[in-house]
């Protein structure tokens, strides 16, 4: 439990960091009030959030040509008389306007404005300026990040930035061991190993950029390195840039091909120390858990009218059904709500964050301390004493310090350390949540009157009581550890020539992830009741419990650089060039380590900062492919016209600020989906069947046999390749309130690893990936930003919005019977099925309509088209049927700020999205029974409207019936995924400066945010089920309220 | 020295930089490349034979095999899976609901029947063995029992023999399924190479088994083995047990002038009925009856055969662990301490085949049959081959009527015909629960090339001695009363017509090999599942049996009813060539009719 002694330890800290600081911000209260008065001028300071003076303010007289300028102290004096407005603006601040009332000196703090307009702009590998950029990118700033309360920041993205799409797969994280068990009991974890395996703590949110499914999300670049890692604190994020184009990825040579996801952290800033303390709490709560889950009795009365529709014997009684329905016999006929009694309504997220910044030009740091907790859904036992529910919590220390060595020498150097703990119940949660949606309310009594676990012989999931597996199955742990060094050194080469500089980067990150298991499994006891005479037989394998440690992952990554940079202005001709060479190496496991090289040349050219060109080529290579064939050429190249430049317009539009348009092209790279030096034919032993020869079982000679390794080698295994164009504007109107992006692409990438279509089985092997595919994508995206403000009123509204259209062009596709059968030449993640059409009638029978061989359609089930007109339904007859149309996705930001007040709220929704609904949820007992396949599974409420011949007009299911056809994915079950969530939304109020000032605070400010606030589905047949999360066992997605106050001192 | 100051520090950080260290290897040394596996350093060959017995491990083993729980015969007309309802594979395959879309690639594998790729695999397995073995040093010469011309034989040439043996069975496995198949040599394709070849004949493939086992007869192992530790290997006798069978499949209607498409060599020969074939086929059989190696094992009329290790009766033995899984599969439901599912229910026709006691069939006059006792009195394998009405089970007796403990009736999964299997499986008749029992897969014994050679003989040279002689052999083993003339129920010789011995070896060969895997190519190769008798095209039957004051009442019954007759058309005789196939290799032909 060394865990709750490092929460009072960290909680010890953040309390002397905080009481020592409140005297030290008393004191320096003092230093403003120097300013000498003169007769009819007003005078005052400025100040930031964190009460630093603001240098450069623009304190202008409401109506009158009167204006100036704040000094480096944040002083200002303007000739204004009482009754005078006096409007401050100062760049990506909210505007106030501060009437002038009396003599006294104003104190004017500037609040940061949430959506932010930079003039410099991070980059791979570097910054430039915004009006320079060719690329493609969107941007988003701190204050976006920090109103979503969650676990990591991937959680703000949804609706934030053009061409972004977000699929949230689970309401919480992953512990890795989840995935690594088998089954949760009786099997020792498997370590996992590389081979393509990446360490990721995002688990939950599942990012595609331009709607390419095949490259799979983005590549997270993190201050200059590639990490996967997710869980930094927002508030210590400056900003987080998606780069879109082949220009702006191809520093990565060949793994450049995907998007990258680039997240800058806030560096140590001079000045006095800023400290900034953020607590706040959080209530989550479950969306799309079904909660309608049909009563005992009416379970089993559907359950004997399916009997009925096959013609087998009723499994109930009437004396059965009256038991369930009166609740007289709650041991031999039990109704238990399994949701409600094993889940909670709510459950908590709390995190306190410490942020310390500050330092001299010579030496400055950062350090922020990061503490957050959340909890989990599940219900513990009062007399258990270890903690049984899933539970997060994770500790982070990040420290940036950079150093002036000399004049020419800097050196920064960041040391990150995160410890996290996953706890989660023995029985692990994805099997006890799939197990509550699939048993019914009868399946059996949660105690039997001894006092045992109720169970069930009737199907092997009865076996093991769900309380016992929920709140007695003991816990497993999984302690993820995170450490990461980097280093920066920047040499600044001017007394050679102007402009040149050198740079190395050095970095280490390392992450352990282990797992301890107690858990174990109960008896379960099935009640037997005959005539008066009760007797319990056991269930279920009862374990003992288990004490088991073991490594599930280890990465250790560096990654090094050192780069050669030139940057001059010759007059008009700005010139700048960068020679490249890095190396990264990650040891996952026991693996090899995976190598990638790249060295690269950049260079660029503009004239007037009017047109612009850039080209960059790579040569860039990865270690697991054969030798001679690891290295290859990647290249980009941009073109940009800052048109708001040009006399015609300068001269003549004073309403265009600034108009850019920029075109970019190039040829990427991925070497993602390369195998473990699989271009070489490999045997293992293990992997064919055992056997052995002798007398005896097992005979004499035992072995586990020696086969070759499937798939089989593929020497000629390369990179996939892709050429990307994208060309778009970026314009700025009316005095830059109103500000446009605009994008068109056309990605068209190919040799790309795909299963081959042409595998023919007379090789006797499987086939390995070859590199033949190829795919296009192309799409628009738009983003339309408008702030101003109505004297202190400010606001905002920014929307973007997405077409992401894909097409396969080419796998080598056998030749199919049925023109509709084919795939290529529609969209990657196009839906194949059945077409369906209502419901069978009588006439239907009648005129015997195609159904599946050996099947006679009964009036009520579903009806099926026969495209090929065989009067058989089989494969022949499925079709593409959704995600025909190019998925179209949007976000809308939008919020104001008045006197301290902000508020901002953000939309996201999708559409032509398409969702396959033929699931347990909606097929009534998991479309599976006694009688065959499998187990009856739980039945909700929208089985109430299924056919029967009362019901023939309005039903919206079809008849009861297992292994029927109605179980086949048809039209019938494919339903709109479309939908528009308020995804965000947060109301905040800053104390005026006056107040905070009184309490030695330097500031105050309190917050109420949301997240997941309400949904609108295309969907709504079925309540139960969120557009998102929404598979079996999934854990669900949550709406988080949250409160929180911020103090900075 | 100030000015040399920059050097110094730039010599430094170049020495501190620039140390040569040692990597890591270019290749994972874990991974095992071909020169480990055959290495030809190695005079144990250890790595080489752990890869031979590999291979050994893609034999299938007819065990519960069809979805993991159904035997291939419930596909025929011996039985039906009890698990009509959720369409499994044998329901498919014996009705006829495939097509070769459905007989895809994707659904490939033992537990679907569709061995294309399967077998496919174990071919190219076996073509790396042959290929490789060579350069492998393997010390051991073979005297005793292999020899080529009285030489010993290097144990190298004896594993390659093996290979080629497993290879020419993958083969016909193949060719009893699809007809004539893509024979690819020693060949081993990579990816980059062209892998659309084109079919070869029927013939072509039967000549190829018939020339490899001809071919590895003489660098086998024989029996008696000298050692037990190479119980399961293959044995000259092996090669010789599939050459018969080859070559009895070769002579039998269906491919010997019953070809289904007449002018097409790739489903069977060409021309009218050779019946020099049948010569051959005997000839194949008595040359493995000529070994004298091996003989009926009499232990409780042959139920023994399959529980017992190393009898006599075994030529070749998939070998398989020791458990209970038939029992899980197959046993009666009912006993909760030992619970069964009953998957594969056996047919009423099945049954009757099963003549009396004393070797009459049901339906001969005074036969002593009793429809109201229909099960007594008769042929010792019924009860060693099925388990029905009052039958000794784990220490009761069976009640298999309406209702009673073995078919509740209480909506699971029990038998549809009123019968449940029992070959095969332990002495649970009088134990508490489920014994583990040798489950070991007799892939080739002595009683079917007894009733190989009396098929074969009697087709070319008529019901003479030596047929005669087989099937006393058999009939007598198995526990028919021999009767005052000796012949076991048989009829005298020279009273029989050719034709009415054909179905008495026909039905000798049903019963006798019954689950093992025969009866559903049997009906095939004789032309009988959709033609003459068509006994695919009638339902199958069972029983209904209702007690009444302990007397019981027989009903028959039909099951499988909706899809009878006529589905069994021509073209059920071969499987389709999976759609996939076709579809990606232009040279490859359809069999006809899908």
């Amino acid at each position: 439990m060394g865990y709750c002694y490092l929460k009072k330890c960290f909680a010890g800290i953040i309390i002397l960091t905080l009481l020592y600081s409140t005297t030290y911000a008393a004191l320096r209260d003092t230093t403003y009030k120097a300013a000498v008065k003169t007769a009819g001028l007003v005078t005052g300071v400025v100040v930031d959030e964190n009460n630093r003076p603001v240098k450069g303010a623009i304190v202008s007289v409401k109506g009158k040509p009167i204006s100036a300028e704040t000094d480096v102290t944040g002083n200002f004096s303007i000739n204004a008389a009482i009754g005078d407005v006096l409007v401050f603006t100062y760049v990506n601040h909210y505007t106030s306007e501060i009437p002038v009332t009396s003599n006294t000196e104003l104190k004017v703090r500037m609040l940061d404005r949430y959506l932010q307009t930079r003039d410099q702009a991070d980059v791979l590998y570097g910054t430039v300026n915004t009006g320079s950029l060719l690329g493609s990118m969107a941007t988003i700033y701190t204050n976006q990040l920090t109103t979503t309360p969650a676990t990591i920041y991937e959680y703000a993205l949804p609706g934030q930035m053009a061409g972004l799409y977000t699929q949230q797969n689970s309401g919480f994280t992953n512990p890795a061991n989840q995935n690594a068990l088998t089954s949760f009991l009786g099997s020792s974890p498997i370590i996992v190993s590389g081979h393509g395996y990446v360490p990721n703590d995002n688990t939950e949110i599942g990012i595609t950029v331009r709607g390419n499914g095949q490259e799979g999300g983005a590549t997270t670049i993190i201050d200059g390195v590639q990490e996967n890692l997710s869980s930094i604190d927002p508030e210590s994020i400056e900003s987080i840039s998606i780069l879109k184009d082949a220009l702006s990825t191809v520093l990565l040579g060949i793994n450049g091909s995907k998007p990258i996801l680039l997240v800058t952290t806030k560096k140590a800033q001079a000045g006095t120390p800023r400290i900034s303390f953020t607590t706040q709490t959080a209530l989550q709560q479950s969306l799309g858990m079904p909660g309608d889950q049909v009563s005992a009795y009416q379970w089993a009365y559907l359950y004997n009218e399916l009997l009925d529709n096959e013609g087998k014997p009723e499994l109930y009684t009437t004396a059965d059904l009256l038991a369930y329905k009166n609740h007289t016999d709650p041991y031999g006929h039990p109704d238990v709500n399994w949701e409600k009694l094993l889940l909670n309504n709510y459950s908590p997220l709390t995190s306190d964050k410490l942020n310390v910044n500050g330092g001299s030009e010579v030496a400055k740091y950062t350090i922020s301390l990061d503490y957050l907790d959340q909890g989990g859904i599940f219900k513990q036992a009062p007399n258990v004493d270890y903690n049984s529910n899933l539970n997060l919590s994770r500790y982070t220390l990040n420290s940036d310090i950079g150093v002036k060595v000399s004049k020419n020498l800097s050196v920064n150097l960041q040391l990150f350390g995160q410890v996290e703990q996953i706890t989660s119940p023995g029985a692990s949660y994805s099997n006890i949540l799939s197990t509550i949606e699939s048993t019914p309310n009868n399946a059996y009594p949660v105690y039997n009157p001894n006092g045992t676990f109720g169970g069930s012989s009737l199907a092997s999931s009865f076996n093991n009581n769900l309380l016992a597996m929920s709140e007695y199955s003991g816990y497993q742990i999984t302690k993820i550890h995170n450490i990461l060094v980097n280093m920066d050194l920047d040499y600044d080469l001017s007394d050679i020539t102007k402009g040149l500089s050198i740079k190395v980067k050095a970095n280490l990150a390392s992450q352990s992830q282990i797992l301890i298991d107690r858990s174990y499994e109960n008896l379960a006891y099935q009640y037997n009741k005959v005539d008066s005479s009760i007797t319990y037989s056991p269930e279920g394998t009862p374990s003992a419990i288990t004490n088991t440690f073991s490594p599930t992952v280890t990465a250790t990554t560096s990654f090094e650089q050192a780069s050669l940079d030139y940057n001059r202005q010759f007059g008009k001709n700005g010139v700048s060039a960068q020679a490249f060479y890095d190396t990264r190496s990650q040891v996952l496991t026991y693996d090899l380590a995976a190598i990638t090289t790249d060295r690269a040349l950049k260079a660029d050219y503009n004239y007037e900062g009017k047109y612009f060109v850039e080209g960059v080529g790579n040569y860039s290579g990865f270690n697991r492919f054969a030798p001679g064939q690891q290295n290859g050429w990647f290249w980009a190249g941009g073109l940009g016209w800052q048109m708001a430049k040009e006399n015609f317009i300068k001269d003549n539009v004073d309403w265009i600020d600034s108009w850019k348009w920029r075109a970019t092209y190039g040829q990427t790279g991925n070497d993602n989906d390369a195998g473990y030096y699989t271009f070489k034919q490999t045997y293992g032993n293990g992997s064919a069947p055992a056997y052995y020869f002798g007398l005896g079982h097992p005979g004499a000679y035992t072995s586990d046999g020696f086969t070759e390794t499937t798939p089989i080698a593929n020497p000629n295994e390369t990179w996939e390749r892709a050429r990307k164009f994208d060309v778009g504007a970026d314009i700025s109107l009316l005095k830059n309130k109103l500000q446009i992006t605009a994008d068109y692409y056309h990605e068209l990438y190919y040799d790309l690893s795909v299963t081959s279509g042409g595998d023919i089985a007379l090789l006797g092997a499987s086939y390995p990936s070859l590199n033949i595919g190829r795919r296009l994508y192309t799409g628009e995206e738009l983003t339309v930003t408008y702030q101003d403000h109505l004297g202190d009123f400010n606001y905002f509204i920014s929307g973007n919005g997405t077409i992401a259209a894909s097409k396969v062009l080419y796998f080598d596709e056998e030749k199919q019977p049925y023109p509709w059968m084919q795939q290529t030449g529609l969209p990657e993640d196009v839906i194949f099925g059945y077409v369906s059409d209502g419901f069978v009638t009588a006439q239907d029978v009648k005129n015997k309509i195609a159904a599946p061989a050996g099947y006679t359609p009964q009036v009520g089930d579903i009806k099926y088209a026969d495209l090929n007109g065989d009067g058989v339904i089989n494969q022949y007859d499925e079709k593409p049927i959704g995600n025909l149309k190019p998925l179209v996705y949007y976000g809308t930001t939008l919020g104001f700020n008045y006197k301290g007040f902000s508020f901002s709220a953000i939309f996201q929704g999708v559409f032509n999205r398409e969702l396959n609904t033929d699931n347990s949820y909606v097929n009534g007992f998991s479309g599976l029974g006694f009688f065959g396949t499998g187990e009856p599974g739980q039945a909700y409420e929208n089985i109430l409207n299924r056919w029967t011949p009362e019901t023939a007009a309005t039903a919206q299911y079809p008849r009861l019936y297992f292994d029927s056809p109605n179980n086949l994915f048809s039209t019938f079950y494919l339903k709109s995924g479309d939908y528009f969530r308020l995804k965000n939304a947060e109301i905040g109020y800053t104390l005026p400066a006056s107040f905070s000032n009184r309490l030695h605070l330097s500031g105050l400010r309190v917050f109420i945010n949301a997240e997941n606030i309400f949904t609108v589905t295309a969907y709504r047949e079925f309540p139960g089920m969120d557009p998102e999360v929404n598979g079996q066992g999934a854990y669900p997605i949550q709406r988080v309220l949250n409160a929180g106050l911020t103090i900075k001192l | 020295m100030k000015r040399y100051k920059g050097a110094i520090i730039i010599l430094a950080v170049f020495i501190t930089s620039f140390t040569a260290c040692k990597k890591y290897e270019t290749f994972p040394i874990d991974q095992v490349n071909i020169n480990k596996v055959f290495d030809p350093l190695d005079s144990n060959g250890t790595n080489a034979q752990a890869y031979l017995i590999s291979i050994y491990g893609i034999l299938l083993k007819g065990h519960n095999r069809l979805d993991g729980s159904d035997y291939l015969d419930a596909a025929s007309d011996d039985a039906v899976s009890s698990n009509a309802a959720a369409l499994k594979t044998p329901t498919l395959l014996s009705t006829g609901d495939y097509n070769s879309g459905t007989f895809s690639d994707a659904l490939s594998g033992p537990q679907t029947d569709n061995l294309w790729a399967y077998c496919y695999g174990g071919i190219r397995q076996c073509n790396i063995f042959i290929n490789n073995i060579g350069v492998v040093p393997i010390k051991d010469v073979v005297n005793s029992n292999g020899k080529i011309n009285g030489i010993g034989v290097s144990e190298r040439y004896i594993l390659q023999s093996e290979a080629r043996f497993l290879r020419a069975w993958f083969y016909f496995e193949l060719v009893r399924r699809y007809g004539g198949v893509p024979l690819l040599g020693n060949t081993v394709y990579t990816v980059t190479q062209n892998v659309a070849l084109p079919r070869n004949s029927f013939s072509d493939c039967i000549n190829f088994i018939v020339n490899e086992c001809n071919a590895i007869k003489d660098s086998l192992l024989t029996n008696p083995l000298s050692s037990s530790a190479n119980y399961g290997r293959v044995t000259k006798g092996a090669a010789l047990a599939l050459k018969a069978r080859a070559l009895l499949y070769a002579a039998s209607p269906l491919f010997n002038g019953g070809n289904i498409d007449p002018s097409n060599p790739l489903t069977g020969y060409v021309g009218g009925v050779d019946v020099t074939k049948w010569q051959a086929a005997a000839q194949a059989a008595s040359d493995v009856i000529a070994l004298g190696a091996f003989s009926l094992d009499t232990i409780n009329y042959g139920r023994d055969v399959f529980l017992t290790q190393n009898n006599p009766e075994v030529i070749f033995v998939v070998l398989n662990d020791n458990g209970a899984n038939i029992e899980k599969e197959q046993a009666p439901p009912g006993f909760p301490a030992a619970k069964g599912i009953g998957e594969t229910s056996p047919t009423q026709d099945l049954v009757n085949a099963f003549p009396m006691l004393n070797g009459a069939s049901i339906g001969a006059a005074g036969s002593g049959y009793d429809p109201n006792n229909p099960y007594s009195n008769r042929d010792p394998r019924l009860g060693n081959t099925i388990l029905y009405n009052g039958a000794p089970w784990l220490q009761t007796s069976l009640q298999l009527f309406q209702g009673g403990q073995n078919e509740p009736n209480n909506g699971q999964v029990e038998s549809l015909t009123g019968y449940y299997m029992h070959k095969f499986m332990g002495y649970s008749e009088t134990t508490a629960t489920f014994q583990n029992h040798n489950e070991d897969w007799i892939a080739f014994r002595y009683a079917e090339v007894l009733l190989n050679y009396a098929e074969a003989e009697n087709e070319y040279s008529g019901a003479d001695n030596n047929v005669y002689a087989a099937l006393v052999a058999l009939r007598k083993r198995a526990g028919i009363t021999a009767g005052s003339n000796k012949l076991y129920g048989l009829p005298p010789m020279g009273s029989v017509s050719p034709d009415s011995m054909r179905n008495l070896i026909h039905n000798e060969r049903r019963i006798e090999l019954a689950f093992e895997e025969h009866r559903f190519f049997d009906i095939r190769r004789w032309k009988i599942a959709g033609d003459g008798p068509a006994v695919m095209n009638q339902p199958r039957r069972g029983v209904i049996i209702t007690t009444s004051f302990g007397a019981n009442t027989y009903t028959p019954t039909t099951v499988l009813p909706n899809i009878f007759p006529g589905t069994f058309t021509s073209k059920r005789y071969l499987y389709p060539i999976p759609y996939d196939e076709v579809a990606k290799n232009p040279q490859m032909k359809q069999n006809p009719g899908w």
